[in-house]
């Protein structure tokens, strides 16, 4: 080597070409990581809002702009001409300019002067006063003189000063009037203008085009790195949640909320149809607005949807992709990948209202949540929370019918065709399938089952027998007339009856169906659709139960089951026996003919002995067990033990009553708190093509419980054992929505709500809704589905209005009926409404329960009274008295006679309608169409609240918007009615109030609330039967329900005579 | 075709093949005598320590690594951002071996001839730190900052969420300074692995200036002139640090079951791995009786077999040796450093020795006493 200095070992040039090199690599690598540090995901996002946000300003700036270009114009004009104005008269304010400069100008040596003068006059005052203390005070002396003429000349002074003052305020006042005109038209166009110039100035800080160079470039530096510490544009939005904890096993924190960084239009309306993420959050007015109940400065995200929401890129904050195909997309848009260690990842969106359960746990009815309402009640409905136990919904009743007494029900041979297949009889049954699913469809499985079942059977009838009795006739009776009684007096709100099924596929492929051979109901479920589901479809109970048994229960079901929901209908016998021969004559002809092995000891011996010594060998080393066996053989106990264990093990007693099981464990997992399960204790088996997630898991179970057993050898008292529901996808949706929203969250107490609520309340919403109040009544909007189906037997001209003819809607039953008198009547209800055919059962619950029922109905009207004073009315008051004149009609003139009739006919414009204790409308049956039949006014002393019914009276359509019942004329002229004394616009002004609701003052105001309380006091001074039902059903027993009924001639026009003439 | 070079590679990977193969072909890499290292030129083996040698490794290393890249299940575990140092670290400890064994292989040609080694340079002459030291430095920083900032850049810390006591990851490895470690706690009762091993490991390497009394191959590479020692801390060092971290990174899976590298990670894995103590061995198999148990004399009565073998291995074995093959060796080193040497040798020698104990006759421990928490 040969180097030109020789005092270097290495060849310099080499080395600095290597330098050269290095510094390159090494000056690149730090920019790009100055630019990796610094190029977040969110500024991107950030960027683009701030892109639409200038575009959708700039579109309502355009907007507004040609809104106001007219009226602008129009001010701009008038600005201008008052400006021209002005300028036209500047001679004179050039005059008045220079007038007042030298006004001023000689002011100012004026009030120097008299500064002057003051102070001599004080000084002379001062002497004056000096010789007045010395005592040689003298008026003619020279300082009193001279204190006299300083004090005259500072007057004169003072006066001139004042004119001075005078005319200079005039001048200024009028050169300032001069330029008035001008200010005017100039904040007449600022103010008009105001929201422009709004918009403007957004806009110029939005869009750069718009800013001066200076500001442009400060928008640009604002964002660079390590500058960017001081006011940057793109910056972490972060909103800290004090109450919705963070636990991190060692400690809870305040959950952190960074998702606005890239959802940033999330409060913003005007981003209601833009793509994720700038788009805001829907239906802003229940979460988000600050005005809402859930702001978003309160609540931030997560707290709702979970995930990780300190992150602040896609991946990062564990948004979690629905599907498969979902996730591919996923994957290589946003190169999203799944964090694993993250245990609670993002709900997915048909997910999220699992979210709001952790702080409405208690709330009776879910406004906004209706899937989550869906799912909890499908659990509830399903008995999912009777094998697994779950805290925040418990187990408020059994869901199967109790089982102590079948033998007075249905035969052998019904009920192991019945366990062994429920839909063979029942299509859309909510009992589970057990048999012929996934895991136990083998031959042998087969035979093992048969054998159970039989055994299970056999238990049921222990000493026992079903005896068949030839007494059809005494039960059965006039098949026509029960169909009509079943479709009208109430049966329709718990029960439906619906033959037709359907097949189904499901819509998604992400989790495979265990398919009922049945077929499924028609249509989507809902929380409406599942109102008349209480009680099960009515169909086949002719291949089922005898007429004797029928009869007997419809007749009072708690004779046969004692904790049953069904309440009594009070039918007479005949309607009972009508009915039941209309149900029977439902046959389920497959069902009948289906095939059951022999039904005998004998057949099944070898099964149970194999059944029985598996589980004995579970227990016992194999000595033992055959002990035990032998033991039982000899005692033929063999077929009680399988039993036994069959019942055991496939836990019957969580849905039904039986004898000897009532502390029987139920065989599910706890469910408490599943939405928090680690993702690994999830069993997934060998099931690979599932998502794996806890959703993914949940549905796939609801799906098909069996089939987390496939491809794995287990002994047959080990196999997965939770039956199948045959829930459609969405029902399986739902009820994963209420599962994932069972989570352990740690919250404060300010986030939950109802606390507010007493227990007593609370339990009786669940009361509502377990003994399916909405299937009748419509509760705050939600319920009534009993009107469709009176809805289909009215005819034509009944159908518009049909829900009249339905049970009442109890919006404002807490504060429209006196407690003690809702108690009374639910104790033993009676006709309130006598037009309808359909009638109110009587539940028989308990005292608490009844309470707890009306605490919960005055709780929604935030009405806390339990006692309340009676409302006396004073006959002989004035309020009264105007009432009285109110109500009636003034007589009519009888030009022959030469008379007034019937001045005033008490009532007469309510009697319309109403009835007066036994007297029915128009005062005669004979003539009155009891469609037009209204309550009995003397009723509602003891049953309804005044203040109620004076808000009633103002607006009846506020409470029923379907009621016929007339806002009533609130003004009655007459020679002597107290509004004779009004003058005819008075009268008049009056009148429109009362019945012109465009009026803006329309039924209030303080004459209007007086006329109201007066029409009160005369409903609550009526003195009259209260109970009109015999009298009505004498009637309706005598005539029918004919108004219900297609007519063929219209005597409408008889009716409306009778009237003509009031 | 590719499918068969995979199963093969998995199979050949599992412990019991590939440590083997490697313990057989170690002194074949590494002659510590005249007999190996015929065999070593025989088998052509000195041709890996040439420039041809080592692009070739390079090659062979790269491909398979490319190969692991498209494979779906070994993709998962190269890219996982703890394990591509690994790749780093084999790629750079072959480097640095292979540099090593190339240079020391011309040097020892040179010595064989009679000439001086490369390094070899008048004491007099002298060079400048700036540049000739410091400005290499600088460019050698600059290169390397700019690598490091790149690799962080590119390949994300595992960070991590605050752990959840209810959820276990599985497999639970520890970081790759210890998986050898770990992995030597499938063969031994964690105070061996844990405590003996890594405090010998550490007075050993600190102990070898102290024991080494070869002269020669200071200051220069030389393989033959250090083979003994070269071999023994190669071996050492490779083979039974170096491997099992590849092990324990690659190859183990949840469970801390083995799989190879082409193999999925089947959670439901089960293999037989019950496992006999000599105790049972020589009580129950040999004498068919019952194990003694229950007081102190019958524990230690249990345990003689073991304990006479571990005695002897350590203190009977060593005597011997000095008596027949290691004669030399004891008057060249003198009884103190031929003590020390021994000691340190066998135990490191006993891990091997073991592991084949556990694969062929699946021993699980030579000495058993559960009752005091000793266990050998």
């Amino acid at each position: 080597m040969d180097y030109n200095n020789d005092e270097r070992y290495w060849n310099i040039s080499l080395l600095n070409k290597w330098f050269l090199i290095a510094s390159l690599l090494w000056t690149v690598s730090m920019i790009w990581m100055f630019i990796d540090d610094n190029d977040d995901e969110f500024k991107y996002y950030q960027k683009q809002y701030y892109s639409i946000l200038k575009d959708k300003t700039e579109e309502k700036y355009n907007s507004l702009y040609v809104e106001v270009k007219d009226i602008k114009e129009t001010l701009e004009l008038e600005l201008e001409n008052k400006i021209t104005k002005m300028q036209g008269q500047e001679e004179l304010l050039t005059l008045l300019d220079d007038s007042l400069i030298t006004k001023k100008n000689n002011f100012a040596q004026l009030s120097i002067d008299f500064k002057a003068k003051i102070v001599e006059v004080d000084v002379a005052k001062y002497l004056v006063e000096k010789e007045k203390a010395e005592h040689s005070y003298n008026e003619e002396s020279i300082t009193s003189q001279n204190f006299k003429k300083l004090s005259l000349e500072s007057k004169i002074l003072k006066k001139q000063k004042e004119d001075f003052e005078i005319s200079i305020a005039y001048f200024e006042s009028k050169i300032e009037n001069l330029g008035q005109d001008v200010k005017n038209a100039q904040s007449n166009r600022d103010t008009e203008l105001a929201r422009l110039d709004l918009l403007e100035n957004q806009l110029d800080k939005l869009d750069r085009n718009r800013m001066t160079m200076s500001n442009k470039v400060a928008d640009i530096v604002r964002d660079l790195p390590i500058v960017d510490f001081l006011d940057p544009r793109l910056k972490i939005q972060q909103t800290v949640v004090h109450d919705v904890k963070y636990d991190v096993n060692f400690a809870t924190v305040p959950t952190v909320d960074r998702c606005v960084s890239c959802h940033m239009g999330i409060e913003d309306p005007l981003f209601s149809n833009v793509e994720q993420p700038y788009t805001s959050h829907p239906n802003l007015d229940l979460i988000g607005s600050s005005s809402s109940p859930h702001p978003f400065n309160e609540f931030g995200c997560a707290s709702c949807h979970s995930g990780r929401s300190r992150g602040t890129s896609f991946t990062s904050t564990v948004h979690m992709p629905s599907t498969h195909a979902q996730q591919e997309e996923w994957e290589e848009e946003y190169d999203w990948e799944k964090m694993h260690h993250w245990l609670q990842p993002m709900l997915p969106a048909e997910y999220s209202q699992a979210g709001c359960f952790k702080c409405h746990t208690k709330q009776p009815f879910l406004e906004g949540a209706e899937k989550l309402q869906l799912g909890i009640s499908l659990i509830q409905q399903n008995g999912c929370n009777a094998c697994h136990h779950i805290e925040s919904i418990p187990n408020e009743y059994d869901v199967g019918p109790d089982l102590t007494k079948v033998n007075q029900k249905f035969d052998k041979d019904w009920a192991f065709k019945w366990i062994k297949n429920p839909q063979s009889f029942r299509y859309d049954t909510k009992m589970p399938h057990f048999f012929n699913q996934d895991n136990n469809s083998s031959p042998e499985m087969v035979d093992r089952n048969n054998a159970e079942i039989f055994a299970i059977t056999e238990y049921l009838y222990k000493d026992k027998e079903y005896e068949t009795i030839d007494n059809e006739d005494e039960f059965l009776g006039n098949l026509e007339n029960g169909q009509k009684l079943f479709n009208a007096i109430g049966c329709m709100g718990c029960h439906n009856i619906n033959e037709e099924y359907v097949e189904y596929s499901p819509e998604t492929d992400e989790y495979d169906f265990y398919l009922s051979d049945h077929g499924y109901e028609e249509g989507e479920t809902s929380n409406y659709n599942l109102l008349d589901q209480q009680g099960p479809n009515l169909i086949g109970l002719g291949s089922k139960v005898s007429a004797e048994w029928l009869y007997n229960w419809i007749k009072n079901p708690k004779n046969y089951w004692e904790k049953t929901r069904m309440p009594n209908l009070r039918l007479s016998d005949n309607e009972a026996r009508d009915i039941t021969a209309y149900l029977l004559s439902f046959k389920n002809e497959d069902f009948e003919n289906q095939q059951t092995p022999n039904l005998t000891s004998q057949s099944f011996d070898k099964d149970l002995d194999e059944i029985a010594l598996g589980w004995l060998n579970k227990s016992f080393n194999y000595v033992e067990a055959q002990e035990a066996f032998n033991s039982m053989k000899d005692e033929n106990k063999i077929i009680d033990y399988v039993a036994d264990k069959s019942i055991r093990y496939y836990g019957c007693y969580s849905c039904h009553n039986m004898d000897g099981y009532e502390d029987a464990k139920p065989i599910g997992a706890e469910l408490t708190l599943v939405g928090s399960k680690p993702l690994d204790k999830f069993d997934f088996g060998h099931i690979h093509d599932i998502q794996h997630t806890n959703f993914g898991w949940m549905n796939q179970k609801l799906a098909n419980p069996r089939i987390f057993d496939r491809s794995k050898i287990v002994v047959p008292e080990d196999k997965s054992r939770m039956p199948n529901f045959y829930f459609t996808q969405q029902e399986i949706e739902a009820i994963t929505t209420a599962l994932l929203g069972l989570t352990d969250t740690k919250l404060e107490s300010s986030k939950i709500a109802d606390l507010d609520k007493s227990a007593q309340v609370l339990s009786g919403y669940k009361l509502i809704r377990k003994n399916n109040c909405y299937g009748c009544h419509q509760i705050d909007g939600e319920g009534g589905k009993i009107a469709d189906s009176i809805k289909d037997i009215l005819p034509e001209a009944l159908q518009m209005e049909h829900r009249n003819y339905a049970p009442p809607s109890l919006y404002s039953e807490g504060s429209k009926v006196q407690p003690e008198w809702l108690f009374s009547y639910l104790q033993l209800p009676y006709t309130i409404r006598p037009n309808l055919q359909v009638r109110m059962p009587s539940f028989d619950l308990s005292d608490e329960e009844w309470n707890s029922i009306i605490a919960a109905f005055q709780d929604m009207e935030d009405n806390e009274l339990s006692f309340e004073s009676d409302h006396i009315v004073n006959k002989n008051g004035t309020k009264y008295k105007h009432g009285f004149e109110l109500v009636s009609d003034y007589g009519y003139y009888d030009p022959e006679t030469d008379e007034i009739i019937d001045a005033f006919n008490e009532g007469s414009r309510c009697y319309v309608c109403h009835f007066e204790g036994n007297v029915p409308p128009g005062k005669d049956f004979d003539i009155t169409n009891p469609i037009v039949w209204a309550p009995n006014l003397a009723l509602s002393q003891e049953r309804l609240r005044p203040e109620w019914v004076k808000e009633w009276l103002r607006n009846p359509q506020h409470y029923m918007d379907y009621t016929k019942m007339v806002a009533p004329a609130l003004y009655n002229k007459c020679p002597e009615c107290f509004d004779s004394k009004l003058s005819d616009s008075e009268y008049d002004l009056l009148r429109d109030i009362s019945d012109n609701k465009e009026n803006p003052k329309w039924r209030t105001g303080e004459d209007i609330d007086y006329r109201l309380e007066a029409i009160t006091d005369w409903i609550f001074s009526i003195e009259n039967d209260a109970d009109i039902s015999n009298t009505i059903k004498e009637y309706f027993d005598k005539n029918g329900y004919k108004h219900f009924e297609e007519e063929e001639e219209e005597n409408w026009g008889d009716d409306d005579e009778e009237y003509e003439d009031w | 075709m590719i499918d068969l070079f995979k199963e093969f590679v998995n199979i050949a990977s599992e412990p019991i093949i590939s440590f083997t193969a490697l313990t057989i072909l170690f002194p074949l890499l590494f002659p510590p005598s005249d007999w190996f290292e015929k065999v070593h030129y025989k088998l052509g083996f000195n041709y890996i320590w040439t420039n041809k040698g080592g692009i070739a490794m390079f090659i062979l290393t790269t491909i398979f690594f490319i190969l692991g890249f498209t494979d779906p299940y070994f993709s998962i575990i190269l890219t996982k951002p703890d394990n591509v140092p690994i790749i780093l670290m084999i790629y750079s400890m072959l480097f640095v071996i292979w540099y090593a064994m190339k240079k020391a292989y011309i040097n020892d040609s040179r010595i064989s001839n009679g000439k001086k080694p490369m390094e070899y340079n008048d004491p007099e002459d002298k060079v400048l730190v700036w540049p000739d030291l410091v400005y290499i430095e600088f460019i050698a920083l600059l290169i390397f900052t700019a690598f490091l900032i790149v690799w962080s850049i590119v390949l994300a810390a595992p960070l991590e969420e605050p752990a959840n006591a209810a959820a276990t990851p599985n497999p639970s490895k520890a970081p790759w300074y210890f998986l050898g470690l770990q992995e030597m706690l499938v063969y031994f009762d964690p105070w061996i692995a844990g405590i003996l091993f890594p405090i010998f490991i550490i007075i050993g390497t600190s102990a070898i200036p102290y024991m080494d009394i070869n002269k020669k191959g200071d200051g220069y590479y030389s393989f033959r002139e250090r083979r003994v020692g070269i071999f023994i801390f190669m071996y050492g060092w490779v083979a039974l640090w170096l491997y099992l971290i590849v092990i324990g990174t690659f190859f183990r899976g949840p469970n801390w079951n083995f799989y190879g590298p082409f193999e999925w990670w089947d959670p439901h894995k089960l293999v037989f791995l019950n496992n006999v103590n000599l105790s049972e061995y020589i009580w129950v198999f040999m004498l068919g009786q019952q194990t003694p148990e229950g007081s102190t004399m019958n524990i230690l009565l249990r345990e003689a077999p073991g304990f006479i073998l571990v005695f002897g291995y350590l203190f009977v074995l060593p005597i011997l040796l000095s008596k027949t093959w290691l004669k030399n060796m004891f008057l060249a080193y003198g009884p103190v450093r031929y003590a020390f040497l021994c000691t340190f040798g066998l135990t490191m020698l006993s891990l091997p020795i073991k592991m084949f104990l556990r694969w062929t006759i699946n021993l699980k421990y030579i000495v058993y006493i559960p009752e005091w928490f000793f266990n050998i």
